[in-house]
């Protein structure tokens, strides 16, 4: 079955139901609707962007070309992840956040493209951008919520850790506990998702399958796949987003350079 | 310098939000002294135990321990050789016993982690009862939670203890109990307080209004 094609009028139209949440939110007076119209207008110009720029993409199908807008994504995410984890822009961060970002996402490509799905043709487009997009998108998530809890928790328990240093902690040891709450932090979203994926909400993914026409069965399949890729790659770039920045943001005598905090 | 010496400041200068906390302070503190340090709020007493443990470096003037300057090495073997009590400890969620575990794995203390007996021998000799182990530590009372603190500081056994206010919630027959096992000993004993009690069991007394 082919799928109904929607002509920009169509989609104009649809536009009009976001006069309900508009109305709900001016009553109450949140002072949303500033922004909502900003993220509509984003929203919908980013994907414009998005959909001509694939559909060069996909019919180039180049696999350097495929690489390097994943390092376009990367980067993207890496500088969002540190912005709405109310850090700064400081080189101690921009860069193992990217390397986190970046490892994370290749270490999952490769299993799932590669080993998993065996594309005929390395990173092939059609499978690579969609594919890498998702488990970004979450990587991003998770990694807003880790990082953020990681170290605003450290910097406003200070003195437990510096308690545990005259403890005779190594920076290792008097971190852990913190560690921990922000990969639990992390993961708890996605365990959730998957725990009721089918019962509470059909995803993305697999309703977009269904719609262009794929069987069910092979949606869920592919749905699946992507559901451990997603968890695996958050948890993966989460700890090691922590781990790498750990390197270059405490001074040799384990005191955290707070200027990474903004205020 | 003396062999006994523990601690030397010398000529300390030390700015915190552009007021000038110490200016050309001076601190000599010998092994196995009790010392008590007093003065207003805001004087400075828990900047000087940041200084002391290496948490901040002063804007001029140098401090060692046992003779050695301080260095990055020297302060990390430093912490090895010290134990720091803050005032209002906080462990974090979690049940008392596996919170006070979690200190003892560390791997400088794994060779002398103590047994339940001995964890529960130095709680009781604070006046814990055994049972605190299986409390939720947010839920122990300030008091409480402090001489849990005071009996992490114990049972790690080190030479030097850095305190902040031990007893500033404890009633007397709590300090006498504290005053007995931290204060009857070799061990040296670095506090801040405001008690007068806790004052008069020290040594030394350094008022830091006085200072400059």
């Amino acid at each position: 079955m082919d799928i109904i094609d929607l002509s920009w009028w169509q989609l104009g139209i649809g536009f009009f139901i976001l006069i309900i949440p508009a109305l709900i939110l001016w009553r109450y007076k949140t002072g949303l609707n500033k922004k909502l119209g900003i993220a509509t207008v984003r929203m919908t110009l980013q994907l414009l962007f998005v959909g001509y720029y694939l559909e060069y993409l996909f019919e180039l199908d180049n696999a350097w070309l495929n690489a390097a807008w994943i390092m376009v994504m990367v980067l993207v995410a890496d500088f969002a992840t540190i912005d709405r984890s109310e850090l700064n822009r400081k080189r101690s961060l921009v860069i193992p956040i990217f390397l986190a970002t970046f490892f994370g996402i290749i270490v999952i490509d490769m299993f799932f493209l590669e080993a998993v799905i065996q594309l005929p043709t390395f990173l092939s487009a059609q499978y690579t951008i969609p594919i890498t997009g998702m488990v970004l998108g979450n990587c991003l998530r998770s990694n807003v919520i880790g990082i953020n809890a990681f170290y605003h928790s450290l910097n406003e328990h200070k003195e437990r850790y510096r308690f545990y240093l005259c403890c005779g902690a190594t920076r290792n040891e008097a971190v852990f506990p913190f560690f921990r709450d922000a990969l639990k932090k992390s993961a708890n979203p996605t365990l959730a998702s998957m725990a009721t994926i089918g019962l509470v909400s059909l995803p993305g993914m697999m309703t977009g399958q269904i719609l262009s026409g794929s069987s069910p069965l092979i949606a869920i399949k592919y749905q699946i796949m992507i559901m451990l890729a997603i968890f695996s790659g958050t948890v993966l770039s989460v700890y090691l987003g922590i781990r790498l920045s750990n390197y270059f943001v405490f001074d040799e005598r384990d005191v955290l350079d707070s200027s990474i905090l903004k205020k | 310098m003396n062999s006994a010496t523990l601690f030397k400041l010398s000529d300390i200068r030390f700015s915190y939000n552009s007021e000038q906390l110490f200016d050309g302070f001076n601190l000599l503190i010998s092994q196995g002294e009790k010392v008590v340090i007093m003065g207003e709020s805001g004087s400075g007493k828990t900047t000087l135990f940041r200084l002391l443990l290496g948490f901040e470096s002063p804007d001029s003037g140098s401090i060692s321990f046992k003779g050695s300057g301080y260095t990055d090495k020297i302060i990390r073997s430093m912490r090895k050789e010290v134990v720091w009590l803050p005032q209002d400890l906080n462990l974090g969620a979690g049940k008392t016993g596996e919170l006070m575990d979690f200190i003892f794995e560390f791997q400088l203390n794994s060779q002398s982690k103590p047994s339940r007996p001995e964890i529960i021998d130095t709680l009781e000799a604070l006046g814990l009862e055994a049972g605190t182990l299986d409390s939720t530590f947010s839920e122990l009372s300030t008091g409480q939670r402090q001489r849990v603190g005071l009996a992490c500081c114990l049972l790690l056994d080190r030479k030097v203890i850095l305190l902040d206010e031990p007893t500033s919630a404890l009633d007397l027959e709590s300090k006498r109990k504290v005053a007995e096992l931290l204060l009857n000993n070799k061990r040296t004993v670095i506090s801040t307080s405001h008690d007068p009690w806790w004052v008069d069991k020290c040594d030394r007394v350094i008022e830091l209004n006085n200072l400059f």
